[in-house]
C-alpha cells in the first residue's frame, strides 16, 4: 500500500516538474514520502493525522484555519518527561501527547519510517546506476 | 462486666499475641496514651491498666477489642484517599461495650482513621471471619497454607481468637472451594477485562484476583458506595479510566483487609498487618513474597491492581504505577524496534537512542528523496513494473533489470494492479499531451494529497512535461 502510493506520488512529481531543480523536486518527493506514509498508516494514528493535517493545512489554509487536528488528541503541555522533548519534536503531532502515547506513536512512526526508507532504497536500487 | 471479661480473655490471648511485636503494636500504640489519658469508664480503665505494662500486651487486648469494630471500619474504609470524609463515623462503631467509647476517644486521637458515617452494624464476628478468610484467600495459595499452618500452631484458647481462627480455617477451606465457584462467575468479566492483556500469566492472576475481588464484593455486599462501585465495576467492561478507579477501590479495600491497621491506606503499610492476623505476621513476611509475586502478576489486570508489599496504596500511586508499567512496556517494544538497543539500559539512554534513530531515518528519507529526484523519470511510465521488479528483486533475480529497461521503452500499461491501473492509463493517454494538470481530481481520485502536490507543482511549473526529455532519460537508463 505504501509502495503504491509512494510510487504514484513519485512518478507524479517527476512528471510534473521535469525542469525544476533537483532540490525542489527532492523536497516534493520527501513530502510525498511522508504523505504516503501518513495515508498508509491511516487516521488511527496521531502522527499520521498530524502529518495529514499539516499537508492539508498547507494546501488549503482557509479550510484548516481552526487547526482542527487537535480534536481528539489529548492536549497537554510537555511538562512531563522532559527528556522526551526531543522526541516530541521529531514525531509529528508529538507535542500534544502524553508521554505514554508518545512512546506508542514513536514506535509506529519508526515502523512506518523504516518501511518508507526500505521502499525508497529499493526504488533507488532498482533504478540502478544508470539513472542519470 | 463484659468489657472486663473480654479483656481478661484478651489478656490471655495477648500473651500469645505479644510475640508479634511489629505492626499491630505500631498500629495500636497510639491508643495507649489515649487510653491511659482519658478512659471514660473507670472500670474499663482499671481493666486496661494491667495490660498497659507492656505495649504489646496493650496492643493485643486493645487490638482484640477493636478488631471487630475496626474490621467493620476497615471494610468500610475503602482506600485512604477515599475516606477523607468524616471522623464522626466513629459513632457508627458497633458498640456493644463501653470500651467502644474509649475506643472512640482513642480512635479520634488517631487522625488518619476516618470512618464513613453510615457504617451499618453487622456482626463483628461474621465480618471478622470473612475478612480473615478473604485475607488468607487473597494472599495466594502458599500464603493461605501458611496461614492455616500458623493459625493451627499458634491459636490460643481464647474465645475469640480460637473461634476466629477456626472459622478462618473453615472459611479458608470453604472459600477455597467457593473460590472455584466464584472464579467461574466472573469468568465473563474476566474475559472482558482481560481481553486486552497479553500474557497468560496476567490472565491467570487477574482471573484469580478478579475472583477475589468478586468474593470481596459478594461478602461485603452493598454496604458502601465504594463497594457498590466495585460491584458495578466488575460487571462493566473496562475502560482505562474506569478500570483505574475500580482498581483503586478494590485495591484499597483489599489493602485494608490485607495489610492494614487502622491508619489510612496512604501510610506506609510495610509494618501494618491485620490485628487478627498477627498470628501470621511472621508468616506474612515469608508468604508475602509469594503473595507479592501473585500481587505483582495481579497488577497487570485492568480490574485489579494490588499494591506491592511496602508500597503506598494511594490511588494516585496505583495509577502511577500502572502508567509506569505501560511506559516501560512501550519502551521495551521500542527497544526491539530500534536496532542495537537491546543492550542499552535506562530510560534516558534509550530515549536518546530512539531520538537518534528517528533522526537518522528522517535523514535517510531526505537523502533518498534527493537521489530519487535526480534519478527517476522512468517510473512515471510503468511504476507497477517497477514494483513488480522490486518484488522480483527481493527474490534476487538480476535479469529483472534488463527486462525492466526493455519495458521502459514502451509506454505500455500492464494492468497488473487495479489501483494504479486507471492511473496508468490516464497517465499514458496524457503523456504526449500533458499540459499541466487541469483535472487532478480524475487522476488523484485515490490520493487527495497528490492534488496538493500537483497543485503546488502547477503553481510553479505549469507546462507539459517534455516527452523527449523523458525518452532521453529512458535511453540513458537503457544503457
Amino acid at each position: 500500500m505504501l509502495a503504491f502510493r509512494f510510487l504514484r506520488a513519485l512518478t507524479l512529481v517527476h512528471r510534473t516538474t521535469p525542469n525544476s531543480s533537483n532540490a525542489a523536486r527532492s523536497r516534493r518527493i520527501q513530502r510525498a514520502a511522508f504523505a504516503s506514509m501518513a495515508y498508509s498508516a491511516g487516521p488511527r494514528r496521531a502522527w499520521s493525522r498530524a502529518l495529514l493535517c499539516r499537508f492539508h493545512f498547507h494546501r488549503a489554509r482557509r479550510r484548516c484555519a481552526g487547526r482542527s487536528r487537535t480534536a481528539g488528541v489529548p492536549r497537554r503541555p510537555s511538562t512531563t518527561g522532559s527528556p522526551a522533548d526531543g522526541l516530541r519534536r521529531l514525531v509529528p503531532g508529538g507535542t500534544e501527547m502524553d508521554y505514554c502515547s508518545l512512546l506508542e506513536e514513536t514506535a509506529d512512526y519508526i515502523r512506518c519510517l523504516s518501511k518508507q526508507v526500505k521502499l525508497m532504497q529499493s526504488i533507488v536500487d532498482s533504478v540502478g546506476p544508470g539513472g542519470r | 462486666m463484659n468489657e472486663n471479661n473480654k479483656f481478661g480473655l484478651e489478656n490471655s490471648h495477648g500473651d500469645h499475641l505479644s510475640n508479634h511485636s511489629s505492626g499491630v503494636s505500631a498500629d495500636w500504640q497510639f491508643n495507649t496514651p489515649a487510653v491511659s489519658a482519658a478512659p471514660p469508664h473507670p472500670s474499663t480503665a482499671a481493666s486496661l491498666v494491667p495490660p498497659l505494662t507492656s505495649s504489646p500486651f496493650l496492643s493485643a487486648p486493645m487490638a482484640e477489642a477493636f478488631v471487630p469494630g475496626l474490621w467493620n471500619h476497615r471494610t468500610m474504609s475503602v482506600g485512604g484517599s477515599n475516606i477523607q470524609n468524616s471522623t464522626s463515623a466513629i459513632s457508627s462503631i458497633p458498640i456493644g461495650r463501653s470500651i467502644a467509647m474509649s475506643s472512640e476517644g482513642m480512635l479520634l486521637s488517631a487522625p488518619p482513621v476516618i470512618f464513613p458515617p453510615s457504617v451499618p452494624h453487622f456482626p463483628a464476628d461474621l465480618g471478622f471471619i470473612e475478612r480473615a478468610a478473604r485475607f488468607s484467600c487473597l494472599s495466594g495459595g502458599s500464603f493461605m497454607d501458611m496461614n492455616l499452618l500458623r493459625q493451627s500452631q499458634s491459636v490460643a484458647p481464647a474465645r475469640k481468637a480460637s473461634k476466629v481462627v477456626m472459622e478462618t480455617q473453615v472459611q479458608n477451606t470453604e472459600l477455597s472451594m467457593t473460590r472455584d465457584k466464584v472464579v467461574s462467575l466472573p469468568a465473563a468479566y474476566g474475559s472482558i477485562d482481560q481481553s486486552q492483556m497479553d500474557t497468560q500469566r496476567d490472565r491467570r492472576s487477574s482471573h484469580i484476583s478478579n475472583s477475589e475481588s468478586q468474593e470481596t464484593n459478594f461478602s461485603e455486599g452493598g454496604q458502601e458506595g465504594n463497594i457498590d462501585s466495585s460491584d458495578v465495576a466488575g460487571n462493566s467492561s473496562p475502560s482505562d479510566l474506569g478500570a483505574n478507579k475500580r482498581k483503586r477501590t478494590i485495591q484499597d479495600m483489599e489493602k485494608d483487609q490485607v495489610q492494614r491497621g487502622p491508619q489510612s491506606s496512604s501510610d506506609a503499610t510495610k509494618d501494618n498487618t491485620e490485628t487478627k492476623h498477627k498470628v501470621e505476621q511472621n508468616s506474612s513476611k515469608h508468604g508475602a513474597k509469594n503473595g507479592k509475586d501473585n500481587s505483582e502478576a495481579a497488577k497487570e489486570g485492568y480490574v485489579h491492581v494490588r499494591a506491592r508489599r511496602g508500597q503506598a496504596t494511594n490511588s494516585h500511586s496505583l495509577a502511577e504505577r500502572v502508567r509506569r508499567e505501560k511506559i516501560s512496556e512501550r519502551m521495551k517494544y521500542l527497544q526491539e524496534l530500534v536496532p542495537g538497543c537491546s543492550k542499552v539500559t535506562g530510560k534516558a539512554v534509550m530515549l536518546d537512542e530512539i531520538i537518534n534513530y528517528v533522526q537518522s531515518l528522517q535523514r535517510q528519507v531526505e537523502f533518498l528523496s534527493m537521489k530519487l529526484a535526480a534519478v527517476n523519470p522512468q517510473l512515471d511510465l510503468s511504476g507497477e513494473r517497477l514494483l513488480a521488479k522490486n518484488l522480483r528483486r527481493s527474490h534476487g533475480s538480476p535479469l529483472s533489470i534488463a527486462g525492466f529497461s526493455q519495458e521502459m521503452s514502451y509506454p505500455q500499461v500492464y494492468p497488473t494492479v487495479n489501483p494504479s491501473d486507471t492511473y496508468r492509463r490516464t497517465m499514458n493517454t496524457r503523456l504526449p499531451t500533458m499540459s499541466g494538470y487541469k483535472e487532478p481530481s480524475m487522476q488523484m481520485h485515490n490520493n487527495p494529497w497528490n492534488e496538493e502536490i500537483v497543485m503546488q507543482m502547477d503553481y510553479d511549473a505549469n507546462h507539459p512535461p517534455n516527452a523527449q526529455e523523458i525518452n532521453r532519460k529512458l535511453d540513458g537508463f537503457a544503457i
